[in-house]
């Protein structure tokens, strides 16, 4: 069993360790040399899979499309194949969607989209291409409601900042490790518009708590919180997806009126409460442990933690 | 150069509808709060005589209880009521048939989505993302959405308030509507190119380059319009089209996908997409356990 520790792992090693071992096959991969056609043209160096694995393997018997982003090519930022390839992968899993439900196949097969995320969002260098790309992305989870489940991990050194940060909201079930960085904004672009008195990037607990799994799990934007490992990942993706799609439905925090509604309601809430951190936030939640959070490993933090409370806050 | 039409999102809402029938706050019968979201106006109104709910950007209001909102930026409120107006259409509309579901109209002119940290702590991405997929679902079920880009379309900020409508008109750049996700000297500090040779490349490379025209080579703004008085009869034109179009998969995203490739903007996205198609088509029995005889795992 892997122990492997996901945030150091490569894309390539996360896809393959997060389906049944042997199952995983890569599509549009590095031997088809599909190469942004728009970075030499900066002078800049490419890489074979554009900083995006996608594949397919398999979840027990659920036939799984995966999408792993790479970090360590510019940032796992998304340009125009990069975006084909994780648009490809929704396009596969739909047409499966179809397969599996003419054949009419049982639940426990039926096919799903994996995305681990690993990207500050839009790729500067190609940044018109990139940014339709995450709209097609967008159109394709829509495209999903009701047949195929989308799972977002979050785990990697990068997070998931931007565009993508839209994306993984998007998703039906998200998974984080501590590690973990969810956001819209980035620190760096926060301290830049508004200053460091708002936001200093320097300051990574700060970073941690306003982004990192565990405050997302608080708030329920995190449905699953998971130790730094692989295997951990793994075992909570096997788990959800044994669920009927419905528990999996249950899990999103937007994407009908109702959820929207509670959301604007957390936001006005938030208005009034103005914290200067988040651990404010922990405390009127009912977190008199809150300070001690950021120190706990993930099994004595979920024996504590008390989440938001779903409806009126 | 003609008159920047940046901060003009109210007055355009005028220069869209019959006359005198814009009722702000008021959608498919709901009633929003007057103080909720500030910079963000929703409404309904006529167009041609036919009903439509309009959502726009106001750049002169700032939300007192968000103080990084302000200038049309989109923030929590604004996208949440945005994404309820939506729902509210669509909700109403449910049992309509496709060609009687009221059409939504974008006016464009926003600068960004809130950048804050309040804004991070609650989770600014669900506010923008909640928006998209309520128009991404409004489009599917049949309602015409048409955008138009008054002003500035940028980043995040025109994904959420644009890119998933059917259809994407914008001014010409002569009215100095801006459409990018960066400006080239942030994009020079952030990649560490060097910034000249940026600007040489952004005047003739679509895919990084700022401005509509390079868009409309990308697909994404299917037409460019160059007076204020075209506004009103392309939209209206527009809904016609969309309404017969959508079945075909013209419109939306996936529309200017194709668009891209036919006008030479986008062409590796498809080669990508199709081979991915043709690996997978080799390989697919052995991931359908349901025929088990290929399957043999």
């Amino acid at each position: 069993m892997s122990r492997q520790s996901f945030l150091g792992a490569t894309a390539r090693e996360r896809a393959a360790g997060l389906t049944d071992a042997g199952t995983f096959q890569e599509l549009a991969g590095p031997r088809d040399r599909l190469t942004s056609p728009h970075l030499p043209v900066l002078g800049e160096a490419v890489s074979f899979d554009d900083g995006i694995v996608t594949g397919v393997g398999m979840v027990r018997q659920h036939p799984v499309f995966v999408i792993s982003q790479e970090g360590r090519f510019i940032g796992g930022a998304v340009g125009e194949v990069g975006g084909a390839k994780m648009v490809g992968i929704f396009q596969l899993a739909l047409a499966e969607y179809e397969e599996w439900k003419s054949h009419g196949a049982q639940e426990d097969c039926r096919p799903a989209v994996i995305i681990s995320f690993e990207t500050g969002g839009v790729r500067l260098h190609e940044a018109n291409a990139g940014l339709l790309a995450h709209a097609e992305v967008m159109d394709q989870i829509q495209c999903c409601r009701g047949k195929v489940p989308v799972l977002g991990l979050i785990g990697s050194k990068v997070g998931c900042f931007g565009g993508m940060g839209f994306v993984a909201a998007a998703v039906d079930v998200i998974v984080m490790s501590p590690e973990g960085r969810l956001g819209l904004t980035g620190p760096e672009v926060i301290e830049q518009e508004i200053g460091k008195e708002e936001f200093d990037s320097a300051d990574k607990s700060l970073i941690s708590r306003t982004t990192g799994g565990k405050h997302k799990y608080l708030m329920r934007d995190c449905n699953v919180l998971v130790p730094d490992s692989i295997e951990a990942f793994r075992q909570a993706i096997g788990d959800i997806l044994e669920k009927p799609y419905e528990e999996m439905e249950k899990c999103r925090r937007i994407g009908s009126p109702a959820l929207v509604k509670e959301q604007l309601d957390v936001a006005e809430w938030l208005a009034d409460l103005a914290p200067s951190d988040a651990r404010d936030v922990w405390k009127a939640m009912g977190n008199p442990m809150a300070e001690e959070y950021p120190d706990m490993d993930v099994e004595e933090f979920l024996t504590h933690a008390v989440r938001r409370r779903r409806g009126e806050q | 150069m003609t008159e920047s039409l940046i901060g003009k999102g109210r007055e355009a809402i005028d220069w869209l509808l019959d006359s005198g029938s814009f009722r702000e706050n008021l959608v498919a019968g709901e009633r929003f709060p007057a103080d909720l979201g500030p910079g963000a106006v929703v409404g309904s109104g006529l167009l041609d005589g036919q009903e439509v709910t309009v959502l726009a950007n106001d750049a002169q209001a700032i939300n007192e209880k968000f103080p990084v909102v302000y200038f049309g930026v989109i923030g929590l409120e604004e996208a949440y009521k945005m994404a309820l107006a939506v729902y509210a259409v669509r909700e109403a509309d449910r049992k309509k048939p496709a060609s009687q579901k009221r059409p939504l109209l974008l006016l464009v002119d926003t600068p960004g989505n809130a950048p804050g940290k309040l804004e991070e702590i609650a989770g600014m991405n669900k506010a923008t993302g909640a928006y998209q997929l309520a128009l991404a679902e409004a489009r599917m079920a049949g309602h015409p959405v048409i955008a138009v880009v008054i002003g500035r379309a940028i980043s995040g900020a025109f994904l959420c308030h644009g890119l998933q409508a059917d259809r994407i008109l914008a001014m010409n750049p002569g009215f100095g509507t801006m459409i990018h996700v960066m400006p080239v000297s942030s994009i020079s500090r952030i990649t560490k190119l060097d910034i000249e040779q940026l600007e040489a490349l952004s005047k003739t490379n679509p895919v990084f380059a700022a401005g509509a025209d390079f868009f409309y080579r990308l697909g994404g703004v299917e037409e460019i319009i160059d007076s204020v008085e075209e506004i009103r009869p392309r939209v209206i034109r527009q809904i016609g089209e969309v309404r017969e179009q959508k079945a075909e998969g013209k419109t939306g995203p996936m529309g200017r996908a194709a668009l891209g490739n036919e006008r030479g903007g986008r062409v590796w996205r498809s080669r990508v997409i199709r081979k991915m198609e043709e690996e997978y088509a080799e390989i697919a029995d052995s991931y359908r356990p349901w025929r088990k005889e290929a399957y043999g795992r």
